[in-house]
């Protein structure tokens, strides 16, 4: 035991001393609960992470919302139709110019499109419908179940593929860093949009037929394997560099000198130390690829009509942008809505990993 | 405060109210309405607002909105009177003295130019210009030689043209000011050929190379810029003479910007920043804009069709084609397109020609569809079906495929760029299965739609225009017959009108509108000087202010 008031203080000692003063006992922490810790303080980042899953989940539902309540397919036409709101009879499309063949002679009246009816059509076009008769609610939904697969799914792509092309290019330098630093360079010359809209209208023509992959032209994949291709070097250079300054720490050259080969060196001592930086990098692309997705959609490079997501929802919309303008702005919101939420959720998260890092895409 | 932070506080406070004068500036001048001219008569500028042009090459132009402006720019032998109604497709002299006189075999054409006639630059125009002009189309691969094949020497020379290669054909005296015309088969629409622009002289060794707005111009107005995909501007051509079936123009200037935004081209009309524009009016807006503005419909000779290619299962079966035909509700089509701006239609031809007899062979039966489907075995059969990528386009052809889905096809939507579409789906390469097409006249003769979309002896392998692929012998026949038929009596136009049912019992296509485009225009136009050429779209002839 140890004299109170004696100034020694040894690694055998410490825990004495520590149970002594706070009656507890010292556990070691990971550095991953330290980082939860941390999180779980940031609740605004929390919050974040609540909105954005709140998202995925109310878009996972899409099919069940479909089903149950709106009673109508995304790709549903229900232009000739009628709709109960609020006891009155009201036509899904209706008005619009009226041919006289006596006069030969068209009374010019206005098309009217049935607005949002706010659950007072027994939950049929809550969101009300656009120029074809589609339940925009349930377009809605659709288009963020396809806008979160594009993304969530091309943001695993592209940081797979470029976290193992920065392993072989960190670890090994010389030329293969070489190869992969000018690949990354060719991809990063070119302007993202561009490249993503050439490669995506070439392949939406007649899909992708090659090496024994078959992709069909209204695929979602098309559009997730262009997206992660063209951002493959905004996540690999970061995670690249910071490999490159691992390698010359001295418990690399320790595992090396101990007899560890390449992957052992790779996946046992790189990875897991560029772990939190991957992790963080993998929740921003997440937003950034919704953002391209959206941008690419619109431009009608990425999905294709009549399949929904929100960038399409956009493009559609904007024809009745003065006599509906809630079909540009609520899929508008959506995405800002999802991408806010993903970058709060990641600076949250990067600060709680590390706070003195400074991991960011840098376009 | 110090001298230094004193500067700086007056330095902002001028920024911002400098910053916010041109704010000001900015919305006044956006809001800025026309005022009308003191002087009535006076009509110095027409700004004009049109969605794309493809070229002002008169042996390349081959889209409505050139041709709009190049009808004035650059003149035929013969052209069509500048009157509104049917009578503005009665063919009547251009650049010739007179109509011409035809041999009895309905194989030799004779013409002669008018004296005197100069281009905008000042130079003579000769009859050899006219011989040129054919040649050069040849030369530069012009989307309208095929018009031109039946002239005697033209398919030699089209296998190899050169510079200074002949077209036997076409014998020209520049002495005499006459031009020769032989055909190798008579043709009865050739006259209507022969008034399309891609026959307009121009002078001799004018270069096959595109020349947007640079080749000088026998009509009224010449044009005096061009800025790619942007604007263009014609002014007067101070060397035309006008006619008595050639009037000047009422504009001395026509202002032309391209605007691909049909909301925006419309919002400009409405601001007073144009005078007017072809755009269409999404359906929702057109009530609004004709509140605001002068809205002028015209029915030109046009139809809206789904084509069905009859190699591609599962539309080899005739079952399955009709019905696609019973599904579509032609009606609702109308107002979901056009905003009820348009004629449903089971027709090839518009009902603008004498031979159209309106068909009604597939009234509206989504339950009879089924049942053809189920007798033809199609159903879940895999179908693609086609489109441009253009709004309207994109629209009928998601409804389309939204009908075959709830007939019980299994059909999904491929949208191609527009610029390639048709190249796309006149490629046999491409094995396209059924799509969306439309057809605005040529020339006004039912040949311009029967020989060149329906006939199988004209299917080519590359840039076909019979998307449907669609050959019959008895069909076939009757068409290459009344091919030589020179005048539409009513006898010829009874045939055509049997020809075209024998076609759609058989429905390669599935047509469904004849639609009414509206020209907008700016309330300083009154209404009483708005006149519309069939052909060609608003008058600048008859255009006043």
């Amino acid at each position: 035991m140890v004299e109170p008031g004696a100034t020694d203080l040894t690694l055998d000692s410490a825990p004495l001393l520590a149970t002594e003063e706070h009656e507890a006992a010292i556990i070691g922490r990971s550095p991953w609960y330290l980082a939860w810790r941390r999180l779980r303080r940031n609740y605004v980042a929390l919050g974040s992470l609540g909105v954005f899953l709140l998202i995925v989940i109310c878009c996972s539902l899409a099919p069940v919302y479909a089903h149950h309540v709106a009673h109508s397919g995304p790709n549903d036409v229900h232009a000739g139709e009628h709709v109960r709101v609020s006891g009155k009879l009201r036509s899904v499309v209706g008005g619009g110019a009226v041919y006289d063949p006596k006069t030969n002679t068209f009374d010019v009246k206005p098309v009217v499109y049935l607005p949002p009816t706010w659950w007072h059509a027994n939950g049929r076009f809550v969101l009300g419908t656009d120029k074809l008769g589609h339940d925009e609610a349930v377009r809605l939904l659709y288009g963020g179940l396809n806008s979160l697969k594009i993304g969530i799914g091309s943001a695993f792509l592209c940081t797979f593929f470029a976290l193992v092309l920065a392993l072989l290019a960190g670890h090994f330098g010389g030329w293969t860093d070489w190869v992969i630093s000018r690949f990354f360079d060719l991809i990063w010359a070119f302007p993202v949009f561009l490249l993503a809209i050439a490669i995506g209208t070439a392949l939406q023509v007649n899909g992708f037929h090659h090496f024994g992959i078959n992709i069909e032209p209204g695929s979602l994949w098309i559009p997730t394997l262009v997206i992660s291709y063209v951002l493959v070097p905004y996540v690999g250079r970061p995670i690249r560099g910071q490999i490159l300054s691992l390698r010359e720490k001295e418990f690399i050259e320790a595992a090396i000198g101990q007899g560890s080969g390449p992957l052992r060196v790779m996946f046992s001592e790189l990875l897991p130390n560029v772990a939190s930086t991957v992790l963080v990098l993998f929740t921003l692309i997440i937003a950034n690829n919704i953002i391209t997705e959206a941008g690419l959609s619109f431009l009608g490079a990425g999905v294709r009509p009549p399949s929904p997501s929100w960038g399409n929802l956009i493009a559609s919309g904007q024809d009745q942008i003065q006599t509906a303008p809630w079909l540009c702005l609520v899929p508008g919101i959506a995405i800002v809505l999802t991408v806010l939420s993903l970058n709060v959720f990641g600076d949250g998260l990067r600060d709680a990993l590390d706070p003195r890092a400074k991991v960011r895409l840098e376009h | 405060m110090t001298g230094k932070r004193r500067w700086g506080w007056l330095l902002g406070v001028v920024a911002i109210a400098a910053g916010l004068a041109m704010m000001a500036a900015a919305f006044s001048a956006a809001g800025t309405k026309s005022r009308a001219p003191s002087n009535p008569q006076a009509f110095p500028k027409l700004r004009a607002v049109l969605d794309t042009i493809d070229y002002l090459d008169p042996q390349q132009a081959y889209t409505g909105q050139s041709w709009w402006a190049m009808w004035n720019v650059y003149e035929t032998l013969l052209t069509y009177r500048h009157v509104e109604g049917a009578a503005g497709y009665k063919l009547v002299p251009g650049l010739a003295q007179s109509l011409p006189t035809i041999s009895k075999n309905g194989k030799v054409y004779h013409f002669k130019l008018r004296k005197g006639l100069k281009y905008s630059n000042g130079h003579k125009v000769v009859a050899s210009d006219f011989k040129w002009a054919i040649k050069r189309g040849f030369l530069a691969t012009g989307q309208g030689v095929g018009f031109y094949t039946d002239i005697a020497g033209a398919k030699a020379y089209a296998a190899h043209p050169t510079p200074n290669g002949n077209i036997s054909g076409i014998i020209t005296n520049n002495k005499t000011g006459s031009i020769t015309i032989k055909l190798a088969t008579p043709r009865g629409d050739f006259l209507t050929i022969l008034a399309l622009i891609f026959a307009a002289p121009v002078p001799g060794g004018t270069s096959p190379d595109i020349q947007n707005g640079t080749i000088p111009s026998t009509g009224p107005y010449r044009f005096k810029s061009y800025d790619p995909n942007h604007s263009f501007v014609m002014v007067r051509n101070k060397y035309f003479k006008p006619t008595k079936y050639i009037p000047r123009g009422n504009p001395n200037e026509v202002d032309v910007s391209l605007v691909g935004d049909a909301d925006t081209a419309t919002q400009m009309v409405i601001n007073g920043q144009a005078d007017y524009s072809n755009a269409a009016i999404p359906p929702d807006r057109i009530a609004n804009a004709q509140s605001k503005g002068r809205l002028k419909l015209r029915t030109n000779a046009n139809t809206y069709y789904f084509w069905m290619n009859i190699n591609e299962s599962p539309f080899n079966k005739l079952k399955v084609r009709q019905a696609v035909n019973y599904a579509i509700d032609r009606g609702k089509m109308q107002t979901l397109i056009w905003g009820g701006l348009g004629k449903p239609t089971q027709n090839v031809l518009p009902p603008t020609y004498p031979s159209y007899r309106k068909l009604n062979l597939y009234p509206h039966n989504v339950t009879k569809a089924k049942t053809l489907i189920n007798q033809a075995g199609a159903n879940g059969a895999k179908v693609t079906v086609w489109t441009r990528n253009v709004s309207d386009a994109v629209d009928s052809a998601t409804y389309y495929t939204s009908v075959l889905n709830s007939i019980g096809l299994n059909a999904t939507l491929n949208i191609l760029p527009k610029a390639t579409y048709y190249t796309t789906i006149g490629n046999v390469a491409t094995h396209a299965q059924t799509g969306w097409a439309r057809w605005l006249e040529d020339y006004p003769h039912p040949l311009d739609w029967f020989d060149v979309l329906l006939n199988g002896n004209r299917i080519t392998d590359q840039d076909n225009n019979n998307y449907a692929w669609y050959t019959n012998k008895t069909t076939n026949k009757e068409i290459e017959a009344l091919k030589k038929a020179q005048v539409l009596t009513p006898a010829v136009n009874a045939r055509w009108a049997k020809v075209e049912k024998q076609i759609m019992m058989q429905a390669p296509w599935a047509p469904w509108s004849n639609r009414t485009f509206p020209e907008f225009f700016n309330k300083s136009i009154p209404a009483k000087c708005i006149h519309v050429q069939n052909l060609y779209g608003i008058d600048l002839a008859r255009l006043c202010k």
